[in-house]
């Protein structure tokens, strides 16, 4: 057995070569050169039922599907160029040599494709579906964008008036001639010139009115005006505004309408003021809301721990306010849910802990498990637990100690054993037996741990 | 009291793949196997059973296929199975899943089981008739769909719960020996333990030719079938399509097409 202080990129290597496995090479692939990477080429792309298999797997390194790119046929290259991960350098090789349109799409939607591969497509394709690929795509440029609106004024309506970086001047020119859902994805946009604002509010369109109500640049003049009108999904889109003013917060706190009132509640820029008139709510979810939002005065948080509804005490119990004398009344909630969710807070203390821990819902022992402030007897005990969500709390606890995470190392639950790769108190040679193990995405993990280890070594 | 459980290694497909040339199937290196979803519900089963019983109880799990199905024997084992058979020749190429029925029954004369478990259906081929052809070869009674089993080993009648339509059950008694077709949701299966996994890969996992079971090229294979697989493809598109535009639109246009199903 390989020393794991001994762990350099060559024995990493070595060890991926002898194992034969296609994910421990697969893992190790990027550190390798020369004669180390012709022997993993083997390993990885010896047949096409693996080069299919990696070029789908989600988890498969960007080196990897650069080098699958040119293997395989046009089955493979597809799914290269479909994997999120697939680089921008893949990409442009993968462009320079692709002649299928119905693949070149594939290139044209992917958010890694490099600016000058969607200018070029701009200025070039005649395919619709490319075209509206790049209009669609977050990486094209205010050029590209520009070059693609010069040579199909019309085409793309839809894609360029929600694209992020639509320029004002082009939004302006849809506005003018695009339809109804157009223009009200033009007064949406964060780039929207100011004086369409005025225009939009005008326009007798509930549609347009409502997206008008949503843009964060929206002069007050216009907030005061549209959080007063008649029509409700204004008012809604509204109070979902991110830079409503203050002053209208306590006018929508008390619309007539449920939505409008859920949608302020939920919002994380309310005045303590604001939350005590919501207090009394008739609906429970907009007092859920208002209960797990920090600046909630104590006082009424005391009343909320009190509600009916317990999903409304239960965000009290999630309020990382919640004072610890509201945690104990709550601990003994007759609903599990409520008492999950004092377990889960991270000032409940070890005391309260002590007394969760002997719960027998699966909710609650979850939540003491991934408490860090759970003795640690508790959470060896709650490490053998039948239930892997509650295996789960400990694993994920930050407090859990070196010695229980060894166990768990065992653990029957596969996705478990690879959690525990990223585990920063597991030492280096706790992990390194995982590299054998029977699950596949367990070795990868383990082997890539140690790769990206080297990996940042070496950026230093 | 031995249990024998019927297990298959299913295949699963990705968006896209190729039909291999003779059109009969997806060419293999499109696919990646596992074990049947619904037998890991029947194994469970059998497990629990196993584990409440006083007396000996032995699982057995029986597959048909070539070499590469053992793997999915193994994760039988490591999750506590007693022992494995695979079944397998050449000649078994092509069978239907009523021939199938027919090679397990013969594994049932073979092994005599108590109860033989299947999955309701399985994943990749969804005929849901392997585990009633069994029972039809070996005239046992059978019972569809169990989603719930009260059993007691070597009983002579077992009561299921059977899941039909809309929510609602059936209580029904079986004659004991019999096959029970199990349901997904019946219990909440195990996974394998790393001591398992690891013993499992150690145990011989037995095979049956078809000289072991008294049957012959005649019985099994495309030959024997009851059903021929003429051609597998994808149709031309039907009604599918994309909806257009700016988000609001597709919400607009999803709506009124909600609305035209509903008859508004």
């Amino acid at each position: 057995m390989l020393k794991p202080f001994d762990m350099t990129a060559g024995t990493l290597i070595a060890a991926a070569i002898a194992s034969g496995d296609v994910y421990q090479a697969a893992a190790v692939y990027e550190l390798a050169h020369g004669v180390e990477r012709e022997r993993l080429d083997e390993i990885l792309f010896g047949n096409r039922r693996n080069a299919l298999m990696l070029a789908r797997w989600e988890h498969t390194p960007a080196a990897v599907l650069q080098a699958l790119a040119s293997l395989w046929g046009q089955a493979v290259r597809q799914r290269v160029e479909k994997h999120l991960r697939t680089s921008a350098k893949t990409l442009l090789k993968l462009y320079e040599e692709e002649s299928d349109s119905n693949l070149l799409v594939l290139i044209a939607q992917h958010r890694h494709t490099p600016a000058p591969v969607l200018e070029s497509m701009a200025a070039g394709s005649e395919q619709e579906a490319v075209l509206k690929a790049v209009a669609s795509n977050p990486a094209a440029t205010v050029e590209t964008l520009r070059n693609l609106h010069a040579r199909f004024p019309i085409r793309f309506h839809a894609s360029l008036a929600t694209h992020p970086l639509a320029p004002a001047d082009i939004l302006e020119w849809l506005y003018a001639r695009g339809n109804e859902y157009v223009q009200a994805a033009v007064v949406a946009h964060g780039h929207c010139p100011e004086h369409l604002f005025a225009e939009a509010a005008l326009s007798g369109s509930s549609l347009i009115v409502r997206h008008l109500a949503g843009n964060s640049r929206l002069p007050i003049k216009l907030q005061v005006k549209l959080a007063s009108s008649a029509d409700i999904s204004v008012r809604r889109s509204m109070a979902n505004n991110p830079n409503l003013r203050p002053e209208l917060l306590f006018v929508l706190a008390k619309d007539e309408s449920i939505d409008i009132r859920r949608a302020i509640a939920g919002r994380r820029d309310l005045p303590s003021a604001v939350l005590e008139s919501m207090v009394e709510d008739e609906d429970h979810w907009v007092r859920q809301h208002i209960a797990r939002h920090p600046a909630m005065p104590k006082t009424y948080l005391g009343k909320l721990a009190q509600d009916v509804n317990p999903e409304v005490r239960r965000a009290v119990a999630r309020n990382p306010e919640c004072p610890a004398e509201l945690l104990e009344q709550l601990a003994t909630d007759k609903h599990e849910w409520v008492r999950s969710g004092v377990a889960y807070h991270p000032h409940a203390g070890a005391q309260l802990m002590n007394v969760l821990a002997n719960d027998v819902s699966v909710d609650v022992l979850s939540g003491v498990a991934s408490n860090p402030q759970t003795p640690q007897l508790i959470l060896r005990c709650l490490a053998q637990a039948d239930d892997e969500n509650i295996r789960r709390g400990v694993i994920l606890n930050p407090q859990a100690s070196i010695r229980i995470l060894r166990q768990l190392l065992e653990d029957p639950y596969y996705l478990h054993r690879v959690l525990l790769m990223s585990n920063s108190v597991l030492r280096d040679e706790d992990k390194w037996p995982l590299h054998e193990d029977p699950d596949p995405a367990v070795r990868f993990a383990t082997m890539r741990w140690f790769t990206e280890k080297i990996l940042t070594m070496r950026r230093v | 009291m031995k249990i024998m459980v019927a297990v298959k290694q299913v295949a699963a497909l990705d968006e896209d793949f190729e039909f291999r040339d003779d059109e009969l199937d997806v060419d293999e290196d499109f696919l990646l196997y596992d074990l049947n979803e619904w037998d890991d519900f029947s194994l469970e089963e059998a497990m629990k059973i196993k584990e409440a019983s006083a007396s000996p109880v032995e699982v057995v799990v029986v597959s048909v296929g070539p070499d590469r199905v053992d793997e999915s024997l193994r994760k039988c084992l490591a999750k506590g199975a007693d022992r494995a058979i695979r079944v397998w020749d050449d000649a078994m190429e092509g069978s239907d899943s009523i021939t199938v029925g027919r090679i397990l029954a013969a594994v049932a004369r073979k092994e005599s089981p108590d109860m033989i478990f299947a999955g309701v259906q399985s994943s990749d081929q969804a005929n849901a008739s392997t585990g009633i052809s069994t029972a039809a070869y070996l005239d046992w009674p059978h019972a569809a769909v169990v989603a719930g089993l009260d059993y007691a080993p070597g009983a002579d009648q077992a009561v299921v719960t059977r899941e039909l339509e809309a929510g609602a059950l059936q209580q029904v008694e079986v004659a004991c020996p019999s096959v029970l077709t199990i349901q997904l949701g019946i219990n909440k299966p195990r996974y394998a333990s790393l001591r398992g996994i690891k013993q499992a890969a150690a145990i011989p996992i037995e095979e049956l030719s078809l000289g072991d079971l008294g049957l012959t090229g005649d019985d099994v294979g495309a030959g024997a079938a009851l059903s021929r697989v003429r051609r597998m493809y994808v149709p031309t598109k039907g009604r599918a399509s994309m909806i257009e535009g700016t988000p609001a639109e597709q919400a607009a246009r999803i709506i009124e097409i909600i609305n035209e199903f509903k008859g508004v």
